[in-house]
């Protein structure tokens, strides 16, 4: 799995960032490319984290 | 009186003859009490025995029939008070009461006995709602002064085992009625509360009538309860039936299973709690997931993530406006350049002499690129250059004309 080094709080708020930067569609193409990288990282990030969540709460399923 | 000694012994009947006189000097007397036997079997007389209301002890009493004709209805253990002469029979030396009068205390006075003895009990504060103190949740021993194998005492032990089955009874089966339920439930009282594993003690009975349920207002019943410190739950007759006990209580319960149902946890229901507790607890965390993952597949879904190509393509097509553009304004400017160019060369045409060379006419020019318009200005030997419809040559001025 990845290193998780962020929260999913901040993964979730940076994603959001990204995301409304490359909708503005300011950024230079050298940017974008840079910024949809690191969308995808977070989300990946992020899904872990739920992922994780709902592993731990299917083990205790009362 | 007289003397006596070992020698001069008195005679039984001197005795007995010297006791009467000493009782008949009494005077007749009120006596309170509960006739626990009557016998008007034989002649005239009938025969009561009259027994004390909370002590163990009783006199006998005789009196006309017509005496207790007029009581009557007497129910069986009758509260009454009776106006009576202690009288001593000498033939067997026993002294009773001959009764004038037999009165029935009436549910009236009783009530009104009860009721004052309830304001008085109320101002001393025993009724005070700070005294009561909290049951416990799980007792390690239960407490139940109850009849002998009544409904009460089944009631109150099968409804606690199912709710939770390790409960411990202390039970004291006692009389509930009569002159005696008082100083038997008193007693039980005492030793429950001297018990210290007894955490909660529960003193019940079936209903019964407004006498049956008399000695649990009694006072000093009463008193007693208020002054234990284990907590005391009172389950008296019906729901109706509000004995003093109920006051002083620190739990009132409606019937014996109530009773039961307030002393011991029900073990199915904390399971089912709990249970439930966590049953929203999970579904709670699962619903947070749930809208934490659609905002992140809503976040990955959105053009720009989950086709980035677009920040390409969105570019090119950019770009492709943009030459189409340049391609569209050029090929203007070339068409207009073009047009142009059609026109200068047609004015050029226009200009140029070629058509009407064409048509045979030649162009002169001196050596100095003039063109000769006036013969009269060339000289002999002078080097033209003829330029014709096609091509070009030289030529020298051989004479001159004047032409006019």
């Amino acid at each position: 799995m990845a290193e998780k080094k962020i929260s999913y709080e901040a993964a979730r708020d940076e994603l959001a960032e990204v995301v409304a930067a490359l909708e503005t569609g300011s950024a230079t193409l050298e940017e974008s490319l840079k910024l949809w990288e690191r969308g995808e990282e977070l989300a990946k990030i992020a899904q872990e984290w739920l992922d994780g969540a709902k592993k731990k709460l299917d083990a205790v399923k009362p | 009186m007289f003397e006596t000694s070992s020698d001069a012994p008195a005679t039984v009947a001197v005795v007995t003859q010297a006791i009467k006189e000493y009782v008949d000097r009494l005077g007749p007397i009120w006596v309170e009490g509960e006739i626990s036997e009557l016998n008007e079997r034989s002649g005239v007389m009938a025969f009561v025995r009259l027994r004390d209301l909370r002590e163990d002890m009783s006199l006998s009493v005789m009196c006309h029939k017509s005496v207790i004709a007029a009581a009557q209805p007497l129910p069986p253990n009758a509260r009454v008070v009776i106006y009576a002469k202690p009288s001593w029979y000498t033939k067997n030396g026993s002294l009773t009461l001959s009764a004038r009068e037999i009165r029935q205390v009436g549910v009236g006075e009783l009530l009104a006995r009860l009721e004052a003895l309830k304001n008085l009990m109320a101002s001393q504060g025993l009724f005070d709602s700070d005294r009561k103190i909290d049951l416990p949740l799980l007792p390690k021993k239960v407490g139940l002064i109850c009849g002998r194998n009544t409904d009460a005492e089944k009631d109150v032990v099968e409804n606690a085992r199912r709710r939770w089955p390790s409960v411990v009874f202390e039970i004291r089966e006692v009389t509930v009625q009569g002159a005696l339920a008082v100083s038997e439930v008193s007693a039980a009282l005492g030793e429950l509360e001297a018990d210290v594993d007894v955490d909660v003690i529960i003193i019940t009975r079936g209903g019964g009538s407004f006498e049956d349920l008399l000695p649990f207002s009694d006072e000093g019943l009463v008193r007693l309860a208020a002054s234990c410190l284990t907590p005391i739950v009172s389950a008296i007759g019906h729901e109706k039936d509000s004995p003093l006990l109920d006051l002083v209580a620190d739990f009132r319960a409606s019937t014996p299973t109530d009773a039961a149902k307030h002393v011991v946890p029900d073990v199915a229901e904390e399971i089912e709690m709990i249970a439930g507790l966590r049953n929203r607890a999970h579904r709670r965390l699962m619903s947070v997931i749930d809208v934490e993952f659609a905002r992140i597949t809503n976040f990955k879904d959105r053009p720009v993530m989950k086709d980035p190509g677009v920040l390409i393509t969105s570019r090119s097509e950019i770009i492709m406006a943009l030459r189409d553009r340049c391609k569209r304004g050029f090929s203007g400017h070339l068409k207009l350049a073009k047009e142009e160019l059609v026109q200068i060369r047609a004015r050029v045409r226009a200009l140029s002499p070629q058509a009407t060379m064409d048509r045979g006419y030649s162009v002169v020019q001196l050596s100095t690129g003039e063109i000769a318009r006036d013969a009269s200005t060339l000289r002999g030997g002078d080097v033209l250059r003829l330029r014709l419809a096609k091509g070009e040559t030289n030529a020298t001025v051989t004479a001159n004309t004047a032409k006019e």
